[in-house]
């Protein structure tokens, strides 16, 4: 890893230095060595501080719609699941292809600095750090899908045990059970909206749960109120969701969402499919559920 | 000294919850915070005493997730209000640690000062015993000492337990409301001396002295562009913090009836301050950010006279892009200001 | 102080709605008073928070008071709160709670010679001032009116405008609007050039002015132009507002919170916060 640190590092310099980019965005060290955050760096002196280690977790794809509306040239260092979000950005036509400069990374599978910061927190008193992120052992695309440069080498997928191994579980249990679960998982939601804020695909510029005419799901957390906003949510991920999983890692409460959004993979996939999101960029390019054609499946409806 | 033994915990909550709702720090599943203890499960639950502190702070206990306002009936032009929802019922929040009762203080600075006093609010505040815990192993995300707090004092507190490990909790009174309640659970103490342990220091601290005042000049400071541009205003600092209270009143109704209620809301979220016509102060990410550090160290001091932060390091824990509080404030301190 | 019948600053009172007015397409004034007469006492540029019980609140500044019989609202439709609001008729009742803030300074402009400066539907705040100097006219000097629209059809409080105030005692009332239309035969321009062009003299004059924020910001660049000092200029602003007692947090300027300890500043105070507003 600190190999590609350092090619990382002198990639951004030549960027930085030659102008072919105003902004280059990686990682840098936290307070802690188990702790990785997003770093903008601008000049070729504050590019010394980027690095690619094991907690390089953060999907930096997200921070790019914070630039959408700008005109500046930005790099980017990806991996295969932050890759597939930059896709999903084109895609969505909320970036444009001619901006970036994008540092592929093969991804060995992360550490979850959360994770970390917690179990060193004091607040947990049973240490919850995985060998592997939680969302990186449902990983199916390590190696990033599209680039202008590529490091490292090509990674196996790192999914661990069956893909859908959960969703077919819960679609395994009777209905009135497979209700009380997600009652009950749902319930716990503090409507932080922090999952909306992670995501990659959330990206409209004024979102359903902000409306106020009408006002389409209400801000009590009640148990209803909160299903409303997880299912209407998955469902406008349907056939968009990239499973980046990073909705589920900043979720303060734990609340599996994955399972949802994994749900919907799975039967788009299988009604409007084969059909995998953000796996490759065409121009033109729309996911399922935004195209009509004739011979769309109906016999669900 | 009044020493409460480990093995009679379960039989003072109880007992306190006979005649109020108990809340105390448990992990429940795969979250931590502090839930009634009625609804305690063996299954799925467990007690956090002993644990540093829980993720969700106990402002909850006094200042709801979300509260039913008042309910109203509307009969074409004719509009009754029904009921006010104002709960005056007892309550106790039981293990709670210095840094989170401090975060009640300033709640309380808040909504029962400067010309109104938050019904809402006030009914619940008065109906609150607190039984603190005292804090002899800070974490390493732990700055309280630097914002004012003493993690083995909580003076606040109506009733203090000091850990003295095998020898059981140090019981101590503080207040009237902590004698009423001690009286409850006389039978369950016991007389004998123990000896405390020596608290472990806080290892993080940050010089705060200074900073409200310095920060009159900083509005323009190029430190807030730096600071918030990972900041994806997801809005998790706010909903764990324990001094953080903002709050929407919405409406709910079905046909002619309906409620208003109050949730919590994020300095966070662009939609805190658009205006009906479109006009928004705060339409920026790095304005909202800095609107949440200036809120914290420098408006609530100035109006209130103690910060709006209690150091208990809970936002640096969380936050998913890495915004540390600490290094804020240690960058304000070394900030140089034109003269 | 809060509502007489509820101890509860955050439960409104209901009133009835006596009667609405149309002023412009789209600005509607609402009498209201409930069976005693008026809610609650009201000093001018204080506000209300009114209430529809299914839709919402919002706090509006109230435009006058007229003693015992009822409290005015002008309220323009921009959002879902206001659209509602204009759809219902006379009987209809509501919530009022207040009043809020500081209101303006009627004492200390005493003796002084006024000057008020308005844009759009920011003539309702400083109305409730311009009656009261008008109801207490030996107290102040000379008055002096400058208001300005989008067109004609916008200006609000047309009779009083054009029937009413000119003819009161050492007064002068200066309308414009922002374009040229064939009926209209008065100044055609934006407010804050208007001013300038009009070069009012500051010596013992308060410049008192309320508008879109844009506007308020030119303005009061001109004033400050014109040699105005700094306590002499007076505005009244406008944030999102939910609870109106201080405590929501959301409109808050630095660490002032519009509802209770505005929304009326001097500029002397208004530079003493960020400039977030």
């Amino acid at each position: 890893m600190k190999e590609i640190t350092n090619q990382i590092q002198s990639i951004a310099q030549r960027l930085l230095e030659s102008g072919q980019v105003e902004l280059f965005m990686a990682w840098e060290k936290g307070d802690f060595d188990y702790q990785s955050k997003p770093y903008f760096a601008r000049t070729v002196e504050e590019s010394k501080k980027i690095v690619f280690d094991k907690y390089s977790i953060h999907n930096l794809s997200n921070a790019l719609l914070k630039y959408r509306d700008g005109h500046e040239k930005i790099g980017i260092v990806v991996k295969g699941c932050d890759s597939r979000g930059i896709v999903r950005l084109l895609e969505d036509k909320q970036f444009q292809r001619d901006r970036l400069y994008i540092v592929g990374v093969c991804c060995p599978g992360m550490k979850d600095p959360l994770q970390a910061m917690r179990d060193n927190s004091g607040f947990n008193p049973q240490p919850e750090s995985t060998e592997l992120a939680n969302k990186c052992a449902q990983c199916i695309q390590p190696n990033p899908v599209i680039y202008d440069e590529l490091l490292g080498t090509e990674q196996p997928a790192h999914l661990q045990g069956e893909r859908f191994g959960r969703v077919n579980a819960i679609e395994n249990m009777p209905v009135d059970e497979r209700y009380r679960f997600f009652a009950d998982v749902l319930s716990k939601c503090i409507r932080c909206y922090a999952c909306r804020q992670a995501c990659v695909a959330c990206n409209c510029r004024s979102c359903v749960f902000d409306e106020t005419k009408p006002q389409w799901v209400g801000r009590e957390t009640s148990v209803g109120d909160n299903m409303m906003y997880h299912l209407v949510r998955a469902s406008h991920m349907a056939g968009r969701c990239i499973e980046c999983g990073e909705c589920e890692r900043v979720c303060p409460v734990n609340i599996p969402l994955m399972l949802l959004n994994q749900k919907l993979i799975k039967d788009v996939d299988k009604f409007y499919g084969p059909y995998e999101a953000g796996m490759k960029y065409e121009e033109g390019a729309k996911p399922p559920l935004s195209r009509y054609k004739e011979d769309d499946p109906d016999d669900f409806i | 000294m009044k020493v409460l033994n480990k093995n009679k915990i379960d039989a003072v909550l109880n007992r306190l919850a006979e005649q109020s709702e108990v809340f105390v720090p448990m992990q429940r599943g795969p979250q931590s915070g502090f839930f009634a203890w009625k609804s305690f499960e063996n299954k799925t639950d467990k007690l956090a005493l002993d644990v540093l502190n829980v993720y969700l702070p106990p402002k909850n206990v006094v200042l709801p997730q979300t509260e039913k306002m008042y309910s109203f009936q509307q009969e074409g032009v004719e509009v009754k209000i029904e009921k006010v929802y104002e709960d005056p019922n007892p309550k106790i929040i039981f293990g709670i640690r210095g840094c989170d009762a401090q975060g009640i203080a300033c709640l309380d600075q808040a909504f029962l000062t400067r010309g109104y006093e938050d019904g809402f609010y006030k009914a619940r505040r008065e109906a609150t015993t607190i039984i603190a815990n005292a804090c002899y192993a800070p974490g390493p995300n732990c700055f309280c000492t630097s914002m004012g707090g003493n993690p083995a004092e909580v003076p606040t507190a109506d009733v203090l337990l000091r850990d003295a490990g095998e020898q059981g909790y140090v019981w101590e009174s503080q207040t009237a409301k902590g004698q009423a309640a001690t009286e409850k659970i006389a039978d369950l103490l016991e007389d004998k001396q123990v000896t405390l342990p020596s608290a472990k220091p806080v290892t993080r601290t940050v010089n705060y002295e200074g900073v409200a005042e310095k920060l009159k000049g900083m509005f323009e400071h190029p430190i807030w562009a730096k600071y918030s541009e990972p900041c994806q205003t997801c809005g998790i600092c706010t909903y764990s913090c324990p001094t953080c209270y903002c709050f929407d009143i919405q409406v709910k109704n079905w046909g002619e009836e309906g409620y208003r209620f109050r949730c919590y809301d994020s300095c966070m979220y662009r939609e805190y301050t658009l205006m009906a016509g479109g006009h928004n102060p705060r339409e920026a990410t790095v304005e909202r950010f800095r609107n949440r550090f200036l809120h914290k160290l420098q408006f609530f001091n100035e109006r209130y006279g103690t910060p709006l932060c209690t150091g208990c390091g809970r936002c640096m824990v969380v936050c998913p892009a890495g915004v540390s509080i600490v290094q804020i404030i240690n960058e304000i301190k070394e900030a140089e200001l034109d003269a | 102080m809060p509502n007489d019948n509820t101890l509860n600053p955050l439960v409104p009172s209901i009133v009835e709605v006596i009667d609405i007015v149309d002023e412009t397409p789209d600005v509607k004034t609402f009498y209201v008073r409930n069976e005693t007469g008026v809610p609650f006492d009201v000093m001018p540029g204080q506000l209300a928070m009114v209430s529809l019980m299914p839709t919402g609140e919002a706090m509006f500044s109230v435009s006058w008071q007229e003693e015992k019989e009822h409290l005015q609202f002008a309220i323009k439709r921009v959002g879902l709160m206001t659209d509602e609001l204009h759809t219902i008729e006379v009987g209809q009742k509501i919530g009022v709670r207040g009043p809020y803030g500081n209101g303006f300074p009627v004492e200390p402009c005493k003796g002084k010679d006024m000057l008020f400066i308005a844009g759009g539907i920011g003539l309702a705040p400083l109305r409730s001032f311009i009656k009261y100097c008008f109801k207490n006219r030996a107290d102040y000097g000379k008055i002096q009116i400058i208001y300005g629209s989008r067109s004609y059809a916008d200006l609000c409080f047309k009779d009083e405008l054009f029937n009413q105030w000119p003819k009161e005692k050492d007064t002068e009332v200066f309308v414009t609007i922002d374009n040229p239309e064939e009926a209209w035969k008065g100044n055609v321009g934006f407010v804050p050039s208007y001013l300038e062009q009009l070069n009012p003299d500051p010596s013992g004059k308060i410049a008192v002015s309320c508008g879109p924020p844009i506007m308020i910001k030119f303005v009061l660049k001109a004033l400050e132009k014109m040699g105005y000092t700094d306590e002499q200029v007076i505005t009244t602003l406008e944030m999102r507002m939910k609870c109106g007692i201080g405590k929501c947090g959301r409109c808050n300027i630095g660490s002032e919170y519009i509802c209770l300890d505005g929304p009326v500043f001097n500029l002397a105070q208004l530079k003493q916060l960020p400039p977030e507003w």
